[in-house]
This record gives structure tokens, sequence and C-alpha cells, in this order.
């Protein structure tokens, strides 16, 4: 699920950007700190969208580098259990496939994919129905609902499942190709 | 034997026993004290001793653990073990105390009470348990129980929202999908273990564990047909405990409280149904029961005292700030208190616009407040006095006012005898305590008369009645 929210963040500013534009510098800093970073509390930080305020500087001892208290608003994004998400198939294995849904990976496990699809080993990895109508292989795209995240201080992982109705495959550039 | 004691009126008992008969069966029937590496001999299989114990309990309440082993000719040891199975289980709630001749006593009388048999009377003098049927907790933990069964067999048969665990057959090391993303390894398709290297194999904790999870598909064929089977079997075997535990739904659940109350209400009971009990405890030492009746009954003549002369004062008194429940009343005190300070103060807005000779009056009254003795020289004095000077009386007025409610009690002792005179209030000083253990009343009164007052100041802004009143407010 994404958030907009605001954050707040300690940066430590170089001297050497003091000039007319620290204000930029501050910003374009925190963009490159802040973005694609993740959080186990807010999850992960998608874009910053705006700088609600800067504080004060102040200069520390010996480094001459200055923390500014920056407010930020950005989007975060943040899987939950329960949520329904489309990701992209990266990896299968008979174990399962890894998914990912844009920063977040997600693993379904064998006994979470449909009873009367089965693993095909070979060249190209896939889980397929026995009929051949649906196949999920690496690329192709699938909806699943997870069911559990685990979330660490710099990790979300998730474990998803296509066992359910209308999850599973949604398109498929292999097939379509 | 009569399961309804005394205690429980309205309660009925049956159907809460035959609860606790069901699950005893169709839980505990083959529990055993026996851990399971000790062998089994015909002559020590003990099964199905703990329904004994449970239906044993059923016909009792609260009763001393030693005297449920001797009529179950348990060993003590045993039964204890049993009990303390129980209590885990959370179906009875257990009473340890240091056993004094009054305790055995009280017990033996409410032992009598509630099932006319008698308890054992020597006992020794030291700690005794007793344990009793808790069972608006048996209630909850049942349906749970149920809940917990049925929702782990749904889950399994439909694979819903279980997170797929991993055992290292090596290291015996376990993890779940969850930990995917670190166990796969580059070399081939399998998940291998962070310690020993070795290919995972998918963990079975299930129900029918005895089949490999990722083995065929007939083999999850079979498996989903046994689950389902199994919930079935599940179904049927515990309707009769489901139409129970539906049927006691809405009934009022007997609680026979902690073993002090219990006992408590037992003698009470015992003696409210006129069978005087000879050691009956609560008669020699006046327990439980005894004490608050002679004060009701003071209190009672005090409150028809004060109620009689309100009626004098007040007409007609809101008859709904009598019934101020007793956490109200410093709230509603002090409610009245301000108020009153609020409609004083509009009277004297009134008195300062409407006529010189109130004015006049309303001073002399301030100078009461600050000294009475000296009352008939500040009334001489204010005549003179001019308008700004009794405002600064007034100020001071106002915050004597706030600090008089501090001293609540005495002031509204002396706010409610507007028409009494000084003379009256030490009589009533002496009563005090017995207006302050009973203070709705008091409040009551106040309420009453504040409401009075005001009219009457709205009236005849600052007439005799406020005079007097202010006298009273400077003795409180």
């Amino acid at each position: 699920m994404f958030f907009h929210i605001v954050l707040e963040r300690n940066m430590q500013l170089h001297p050497r950007f003091f000039g007319r534009n620290l204000r930029e510098n501050l910003v374009s800093k925190l963009m490159k700190d802040v973005e694609g970073t993740c959080s186990g509390r807010h999850g992960f930080v998608v874009a910053i969208t705006g700088i609600e305020s800067v504080g004060k500087g102040l200069i520390r001892d010996g480094t001459a580098f200055v923390t500014f208290p920056v407010k930020y608003q950005c989007v975060v994004f943040r899987p939950f259990k329960g949520e329904i998400l489309e990701a992209v198939v990266t990896l299968v294995n008979k174990m399962g496939f890894f998914a990912e849904a844009g920063p977040v990976q997600i693993f379904v496990s064998k006994h979470l994919i449909p009873d009367d699809m089965e693993f095909q080993a070979g060249d190209m990895p896939n889980y397929t129905t026995s009929d051949g109508s649906v196949k999920i292989q690496k690329e192709c795209e699938v909806r699943l609902k997870i069911i559990g995240t685990r979330v660490d201080a710099t990790e979300i992982f998730c474990v998803g499942t296509i066992k359910d109705d209308f999850l599973g495959v949604i398109n498929d550039p292999a097939a379509a190709a | 034997m009569d399961n309804k004691g005394p205690v429980q009126k309205t309660v009925v008992l049956e159907p809460f026993i035959k609860l606790v008969r069901l699950v005893a069966r169709a839980f505990y029937d083959d529990y055993t004290t026996k851990s399971d590496n000790q062998q089994k001999t015909a002559r020590s299989d003990n099964r199905g001793i703990a329904v004994v114990v449970l239906d044993e309990l059923t016909r009792k309440q609260w009763v001393r653990e030693e005297d449920l082993a001797k009529e179950l000719k348990l060993h003590a040891k045993q039964l204890r073990k049993i009990i303390r199975h129980f209590e885990e289980q959370n179906l009875i709630m257990r009473d340890h105390r240091k056993e004094t001749a009054k305790g055995a006593k009280m017990y033996s009388v409410a032992v009598a009470a509630t099932t006319g048999g008698r308890a054992e009377d020597k006992v020794k003098f030291h700690t005794h348990s007793y344990c009793c049927l808790n069972y608006p907790q048996i209630y909850d933990i049942v349906r749970y129980k149920l809940h917990r069964m049925k929702k782990k067999l749904k889950d399994e048969l439909e694979d819903k929202n279980t997170v797929q665990e991993y055992g290292c057959p090596n290291c015996q090391r376990k993890y779940n999908a969850l930990d995917a993303l670190r166990l796969i390894s580059m070399e081939d398709d399998a998940f291998h273990c962070e310690n020993c290297n070795s290919e995972l194999v998918v963990e079975c904790n299930k129900l029918t564990s005895e089949e490999v999870a990722d083995g065929d598909d007939n083999a999850r064929r079979r498996r989903r047909e046994k689950l389902r089977d199994m919930l079935q079997k599940l179904e049927v075997q515990i309707k009769p405990l489901m139409d129970q535990i539906n049927r006691v739904k809405d009934l009022p659940v007997p609680d026979f409280g902690s073993l002090i109350a219990w006992e408590a209400r037992a003698a009470i009971a015992a003696r409210e149904n006129g069978e005087l009990n000879p050691n009956d405890p609560l008669r020699s030492q006046g327990g439980y029961g005894s004490t608050p009746m002679p004060f009701l009954g003071e209190t009672k003549v005090e409150v028809n005292l004060g109620e009689g002369k309100e009626d004098v004062t007040a007409k007609g008194g809101d008859s709904s700030l009598k019934v101020l429940p007793p956490w109200m009343i410093k709230q509603g005190m002090n409610l009245t208190e301000e108020q009153r300070g609020e409609m004083r103060q509009e009277a004297k807005v009134e008195d300062v616009g409407s006529s010189k000779l109130s004015d006049d009056k309303k001073s002399a009254m301030e100078s009461g407040d600050a000294k009475d003795m000296l009352k008939d020289e500040y009334f001489k004095a204010y005549y003179a006095a001019l308008i700004q000077q009794q405002q600064e009386l007034a100020q001071k007025q106002r915050q004597e006012e706030s600090g008089g409610e501090v001293v609540a009690p005495d002031m509204e002792l002396a706010s409610t005898s507007s028409e009494r005179q000084v003379g009256m209030k030490s009589k009533r000083e002496e009563e005090e305590d017995e207006w302050e253990e009973e203070p709705p009343v008091a409040v009551a009164g106040n309420g009453n008369y504040k409401v009075d007052l005001n009219v009457e100041a709205a009236e005849a802004s600052g007439g005799e009645e406020e005079e007097e009143e202010d006298i009273d407010w400077e003795e409180g």
C-alpha cells in the first residue's frame, strides 16, 4: 500500500556546498540518500514529493559538517498481510517462484500454487496447468495475495499465494509474443 | 444431590454441568497422569480419571482438595496433578491459604449451606488448597478450543494462510518461506541450509504427517481426502458439545467468585434461610455482612432529619439530585458552589445598577464576611463607601469563596441551615461525621437549597437571606 507521509531526517552537509545553492544541494543530497531505501517502520521510500521545512543548521565540532533537520514529504510503499499485489515473476524453481512488486520481493511456495499446476523443469522452468493453458514462468505477471511479511530494519520480504479466486497469471509477455 | 445452593437462586446450573461433563468426555477421557515414557500396564492405566474428577467437581462448588481426594479415593498427589492440569487448561480456579480455625469454620459453614453436606471438621492447620470449576471461563475456553481445532483443520485443508516450513535433514534447523531469499542458492533450484549447505526438505508438521508433503499428485489428493474426512468426523463428534454451548449461550453463567467471597455469601445465605448455625462465624465475630447494618441505621435517621428541614426551607426540591452516585459527590459539590458564586455575582451587578440601598446592604454583608465582630461598624462605614471600594471588597470576597470551597463539608452545613441560627450549627457539627459518611444526601440538600437561594437572590436582590447566608459563610 502506498502512503504519502512526512518524514524527518538530519542531513549532514559538507561546507563546500555552502553558498547560493545550499538548499538545492541539500534537497538533491536528501533524494540521493533517501529514495529507494527501506525502513521497517514506513516501508520503501519511493519518492520525495516536497520539502516541508529545513531547520537551523548546526555545525559539528571537529568536522565542520553542518547538520540540518529536514522535514520532507514522501511516498512510501509498505506491503501488508492480506494485500493483493501485482508482481513480475523473477525466478521459478521447484520450491515455488519469486516475484517482484516494485522494490518488494515475494516468494510463493509450491503448496500455495494451485494444485493443478505442475512444475516443469528445463531451460525455462515453469509451472503449467495440465492442459497447458496457463503457464507461470520468468517475466510473466501474476496477481497474488500476501499472506506473510517479514519486516526487518532495512528489508521487507513477503510470502504470497496465488491459490485463491482471481489470483494467478494476468499477462504473459512470452505467450503474447 | 442438590446442585443449586442457596447462593444461586436465578442461575441454573444444570446446563453448565452438562457442558462440563461433555467437555470432560470429549477432551480429557484419555488423559493420564503417567508420562509417555513410562510403561503402561493394565493396572496403572488410569485413563478416565480426569473425567471422574471433573464430574465430582460439578457436584461441588468450592472444595478442599484433600476432601476431594478422600471422596474419590485418590491419592492426594495424583489428584493434585490432575487438578494442576485443569488449572493450566483454565477450567478450574484454585485458592491456597494458610488454614486457620476461623477459615476452616467458614469453609465448613459454606459447605453446609451450599450442599447440605458436611465438611471434615478436624483439619490440620497448615496450607490447604481449594478448587472450584470456573464456569464463566469454561464456557469461553471450550469455545476457543473448538474454534482452534476447526480452524487448524480447515486451514490445512485449504492450504490457506500457511507459511511453508522447511527443515534441514542434517542439522535439524528450521526455516520458513520468509527466509526463502536467503536460502536460495545459485547452483541449483533448491534451498540450502545456511549452516551445513545441505538441501532443505519441505517440513510437514501436519496432522497427516505420515505422507510426504511434496509427494505426487496422488499423495496430495489422498491427504486432502483424509483431512476432509477428519473435519467431517470432528463436526459430528463435537456436535453434542456445540449444541450444549448454544443452549448455554444466553443463560446467566454461574459464578461462585473467589473462595472468600463464596464463603461469605454462603454464610449469609445460610443465615437468611433461618438456618441458625451455632458455629456461624459471622455471628460471633462480626464478619462480612454484619458491620454495615448499624451504620446504615444511623445514617437513615440522619437522612430523615436533613430532609425534613429541607422541606421547610426549600419547596419541591429536585428529587433527581438526591440519587447522585457516590463517585459524583465531589464534583457535584464543586459544581453547586461554583454556580452559587456565579449567581451571586449576577446579583451584585444588579445591585450596583439598581439602587443605592441595596448597594449598601451588599457591602455590609461583605463586611460581615471579613470580620464578624465588627459587623455593625462596617455597616456604618460602608453606608458612605464608594462603589470602587465595594468592588475591591467584592474581589476579596470572591477569593474567600474560592478558599472556602476547600472546607466543603463544613460549609455545606452552614449553607444548608439558612433559616437556622448560628447556635443551631454547633449541634449539627456534632453530627458532622455522619454527614460525611452519607454525602449524597448532604449534596442533595445543598443543591436544593442552592436553587432556592438563587431564586430569592434574583427576586429580592440581596435580601435578608443573603445576609444570613454570608454570616454562615464566614464561619465555614
